[in-house]
């Protein structure tokens, strides 16, 4: 090892700072567990949704998953990039007050979220539901975190960054790029926006950012982690550093091109699904390289696992980021996709990778870092062992039964019999048949609860036998490797920090720009002869309830040119039909049917009576009830601005269309409630929510027809 | 002209000369990671975690 022959420097790491993000990513994670079993629960026994609209599942849904992503995974990476990144450069952060800006900054994100997120405001993208006051909040934080993080790699002591130090600047880099991307959106009051982007080109940024969201947000941080504490736990060096080098550049390279894997048998162009699923099957080389690396750093050391039960979290987590890497490239085969897509196999393999794989390796890194944190011993291995059992068992349980619910179901909606007619055409059927295991699901939630709950009560008593004053302790460095010879051609890359940088951007931002920049250009794949009519303004408001209460998170709109799907729901969906739609709604799980061409299927009585009492019109329906809408007004006022701001996006309104929006709507509301009184409903439902919607869910499938005819 | 040239995205021998671009560069980034006289380097990179200068 080569040194420039410096004095030894005391210097002091800021260990406070990474204690508070331990205890908060413990506080985060009994909220996001306990919103998904909810969630489980409410798909078991509907009632649990409890008339109540704010935990109603379309809107507990994405609290539980932002919970996950942003605050429980969010703040175990922070607390382990702001632990490892300090002792890997030898240095302390640039600022003890960013880091603070940092963490308090991101509670109140994820606060602001708690709160938000239940009432309904929400841009209905999924991992991008935050409102735009609130995105602006996340960038400007995550460019907190970026200049203390950049800053620590400024004035290093060490001059060569260790591999997990480049997982942490492609995620920082990435991050920040997607969330910009996909964020761009016009204000129309405090808490609402509509995406500049729409129809294919914003399901192609949103999956782009969707997909490389559980790339850079949960999966190479993560690496970076597992390369760090691996090591650190067995107390032996990486297996084959080489092979880290080889799978993070691979992972940058290729992760980036994936996002379309989301979107096969869409309409988007052949070209882009293509692409999605060649770079998604390159995806399994990289990944299990890294697997097969972090496994093997534990060669002939196999036995830590009886002395180190800790390890065991690791090994696990490696396990399943193998089992989810497998799977996530064969789900993007497309005749793999045809089947799983929009089934519950899709929510077994997200989990098999959230809860094993980062789960299990944040539970392990705490494991790790508290007793050191807090200079004691942890308080119980036997709790610890006993975490690690039942929530392994809780992991298999959901896996295991949402696959076999996904594939079950699938194989029920592409099942047609000899005369060519679908063998379950209810499809309710294939929903009944499924719910035993959604509670197997609930069951495993629950035994992960529960494990999580032992390791609560031992982190609790671990830190209740530490001293109670825990100053910053100091270590004695040296600066390292600045003496090497600067035109060495591995110092060059990675010795110095703002050309990996940029390496590790350009490595990226290839993929995104080609993807997007042809998508943009909507106008290109457009059929002049197929132009759809927008919405009109009481569907546009009806077209926001939607939106509000999450009904994509559990129907689509979206058919693929599949034989099943079109004699089940019609023909296949066409570019055109969502070209105005902001934000699109093509939706990526169907726990009920597709809506996208639901437009006149039924009568408006059937639609009120199904929104109060699903059961009345479907029996034996999960769906929550929606009596609030039949209680709220519509803002009839507020349309006249989101009719302009639609034009100004390029829908083609007319300016008196938008001049007396509102006129327009309250008249079409009055003869659809007019309709509804006909038919038995109550009076003076014509300013009530359930009427809007109505007219939206009558428009879809629609508003292309008359062209199509002509 | 953009336009013009984004229409060839469609074209397969321009995406299968993509591939082999980026396969390419994957074997050259491998020999270059066992590049000769590289291995020492490796092991010092590989020790870091291991060599702070506290116990965490």
């Amino acid at each position: 090892m080569k040194s420039t022959g410096n004095a030894l420097e005391k210097i002091f790491y800021d260990d406070a700072i990474v204690r508070k993000f331990v205890l908060a990513t413990m506080i985060w994670a009994g909220a996001a567990f306990i919103f998904g079993l909810l969630a489980a629960l409410q798909l078991a026994y509907w009632p649990l949704n409890a008339n109540l609209e704010w935990i109603t599942f379309g809107r507990l849904r994405p609290l539980h998953t932002n919970a996950a992503i942003f605050a429980f995974a969010g703040n175990a990476i922070f607390a382990g990039i702001y632990h490892s990144t300090q002792r890997l450069l030898k240095t302390r952060m640039l600022s003890d007050t960013l880091s603070k800006i940092h963490f308090w900054g991101w509670q109140a994100i994820i606060l602001a979220a708690a709160i938000t997120l239940p009432l309904g405001y929400t841009q209905s993208k999924e991992y991008a539901e935050l409102e735009w006051p609130i995105d602006i909040a996340i960038a400007v934080i995550w460019v907190v975190f970026a200049v203390n993080f950049f800053g620590a790699i400024a004035k290093r002591r060490e001059k060569h960054m260790y591999v997990a130090v480049w997982f942490y600047i492609a995620t920082i880099i990435t991050v920040a790029v997607l969330h910009i991307v996909n964020s761009i959106e016009i204000p129309v009051s405090f808490l609402q926006s509509y995406p500049v982007y729409a129809g294919i080109q914003d399901a192609m940024v949103q999956w782009w950012y969707g997909h490389n969201a559980v790339a850079f947000f949960l999966t190479t941080p993560f690496l970076g982690l597992m390369y760090y504490y691996v090591p650190k736990a067995a107390n032996r060096p990486v297996y084959s550093y080489r092979l880290s080098i080889i799978h993070f550049w691979a992972l940058v390279f290729i992760y980036i091109w994936a996002g379309p894997h989301h979107l096969l048998y869409t309409s988007l162009p052949d070209w882009a699904q293509t692409l999605g699923m060649i770079f998604s099957l390159m995806l399994w080389a990289p990944s299990w390289g890294g697997m097969i690396n972090g496994l093997l750093t534990l060669k002939g050391s196999w036995h830590l696992l009886r002395t180190e039960p800790l390890l065991k979290f690791f090994v696990a987590a490696l396990t399943f980021y193998g089992m989810s890497t497998f799977e996530g490239p064969l789900l993007s085969i497309k005749s793999v996709s045809a089947l799983g897509h929009y089934t519950d196999w899709i929510v077994g393999h997200v989990h098999s990778g959230a809860l094993g794989w980062n789960g299990f390796l944040s539970f392990g890194m705490i494991y790790f870092l508290v007793p050191r944190l807090w200079k004691t011993e942890l308080y119980s291995r036997k709790l610890l062992e006993n975490h690690f059992w039942i929530g392994l068992t809780g992991v298999l349980f959901y896996y295991i039964s949402m696959v076999v619910a996904g594939i079950t179901q699938g194989m029920m909606w592409r099942a047609v019999n000899s005369e060519g007619n679908l063998v379950y055409p209810d499809f309710i059927e294939t929903v009944v048949r499924i719910v035993p295991l959604y509670w197997v699901r609930a069951l495993g939630g629950l035994l992960f609860i529960i494990g999580f709950l032992m390791m609560c009560y031992n982190i609790y008593k671990t830190i209740k036998m530490a001293p109670k004053d825990l100053p910053d302790t100091s270590v004695l460095v040296e600066r390292t490797g600045f003496d090497e010879n600067p035109k060495e051609t591995h110092r060059k890359l990675e010795g110095l920090g703002l050309i990996f940088s940029i390496l590790a951007f350009l490595a990226i931002a290839v993929g995104s720009v080609i993807e997007i920049y042809p998508t943009l250009s909507l106008h290109k794949y457009v059929n002049p002869n197929q132009v759809t009519d927008p919405y009109t303004a009481l569907e546009l408001a009806g077209r926001d309830v939607y939106l509000k209460e999450g009904c994509y998170v559990c129907h689509s709109q979206q058919i693929r040119p599949i034989v099943s799907e079109v004699l089940r729901y019609g023909p296949a969906s066409t570019i055109e039909e969502s070209m105005y739609d902001r934000p699109f709604q093509w939706g990526s799980k169907r726990t009920g049917p597709d809506l996208s061409r639901v437009g006149k299927k039924y009568p408006h009585l059937w639609h009120y009576s199904h929104m109060l009492d699903p059961r009345s019109v479907t029996p034996k329906s999960i769906m929550p009830n929606y009596p609030w809408l039949a209680e709220k007004n519509t803002d009839f006022l507020i349309l006249r601005k989101k009719l302009s701001i639609m034009k100004m996006l390029g829908v083609p309104y007319q300016d008196d269309v938008v001049a007396n929006a509102d006129i327009y709507a309250q008249k079409q509301a009055q003869e659809i409630a007019a309709d509804l009184e006909a038919n038995g409903a109550p009076k003076g439902l014509e300013k009530k929510e359930i009427v809007a919607l109505i007219a939206y869910l009558q428009a879809l499938g629609q508003k292309g027809q008359k062209e199509q005819t002509k | 002209m953009k336009q013009e040239g984004l229409k060839f995205f469609t074209d397969t021998d321009l995406t299968a000369c993509g591939l082999l671009i980026f396969f390419l560069f994957f074997i050259a980034v491998c020999f270059w990671i066992y590049r000769k006289g590289s291995q020492n380097l490796y092991h010092r990179m590989s020790q870091l975690p291991l060599i702070q200068g506290d116990d965490l």
